[in-house]
């Protein structure tokens, strides 16, 4: 059973990073491409950190594992803030969608 | 107040031990230098963070990461969503949010948090107004980004 739940985890955060990969290539500008890469790739790494840690083989394993991403979490959102605010400071416009 | 900063010693001292358990993967071979980390961890924590400065309501923080965890799920499956439909575009734009919060570790958390919720990210806190980049002007961020600073204020124990 845990076994199953594991695999399913792991495929899904593999899913979850594809995606977030996918956005950050297809996305128009800077700060759409954060948004990609912020909220997909940490569900991605939440979901194989989980799977990983249900198949850890004590509990320290285990609880280090599932630390490694809230760790990865605020390294993640601290950047993007910065990214975006970098950008936001050099003048770059966001892209409308609308033609303007 | 001299209890108050020794029960706070106390905790962050256990805290960081758990911590340093949980890196040496419940093998018990490095305490020696895990002493030196724990003291250092201690010392910079009660430097940057004095005890009884600021409090967490306990009942705040299951709340925040209730939501949190929530939220953020549901933003890396919206987002997701978006960049592998064919067919789907973002339509971003730029709002300014008011905070309520007051200034220093509560608006901080609110303006990095806020971009792994579904659809913002902050781009730039100027004084207590936030600017937000929105992915998809058709969702509601502006009730997002007030959810999330009523659950920082619960957080830090503001009567709201």
């Amino acid at each position: 059973m845990t076994e199953y739940l594991s695999a399913a985890l792991l495929l899904a955060g593999g899913f979850f990073f594809f995606a977030g990969t996918v956005g950050l290539l297809r996305f128009p500008d800077v700060y759409t491409r954060l948004h990609a890469l912020a909220k997909a790739d940490n569900l991605g790494l939440g979901c194989v950190a989980l799977g990983l840690a249900l198949q850890a083989d004590s509990v320290a394993v285990a609880l280090k594992l599932l630390l490694v991403w809230p760790l990865a979490l605020a390294a993640s959102a601290c950047v993007g803030y910065a990214i975006a605010r970098r950008a936001d400071a050099l003048g770059i416009r966001p892209w409308r969608g609308d033609g303007q | 107040m001299r209890r108050a900063l020794i029960g706070g010693v106390v905790v962050r001292a256990a805290a960081f031990a758990l911590l340093w358990w949980m890196l040496l993967e419940g093998r018990n071979d490095g305490w020696g230098l895990g002493a030196i980390a724990l003291a250092a961890a201690l010392l910079l924590s009660l430097r940057l963070s004095p005890p009884g400065e600021r409090s967490l309501s306990p009942t705040g923080l299951a709340g925040f990461v209730a939501f949190f965890l929530w939220h953020s799920l549901q933003g890396g499956v919206q987002v997701a969503a978006l960049a592998l439909r064919p067919r789907a575009r973002p339509l971003p734009e730029l709002l300014e949010v008011p905070l309520a919060l007051p200034p220093g570790a509560p608006r901080v958390l609110m303006t990095t948090a806020i971009g792994l919720l579904p659809g913002t990210l902050g781009v730039c806190l100027e004084g207590d107004r936030l600017r937000l980049h929105v992915l998809d002007r058709r969702l509601p961020a502006v009730a997002e980004a007030e959810a999330l600073q009523r659950r920082i204020a619960c957080l830090f124990g503001a009567a709201r």
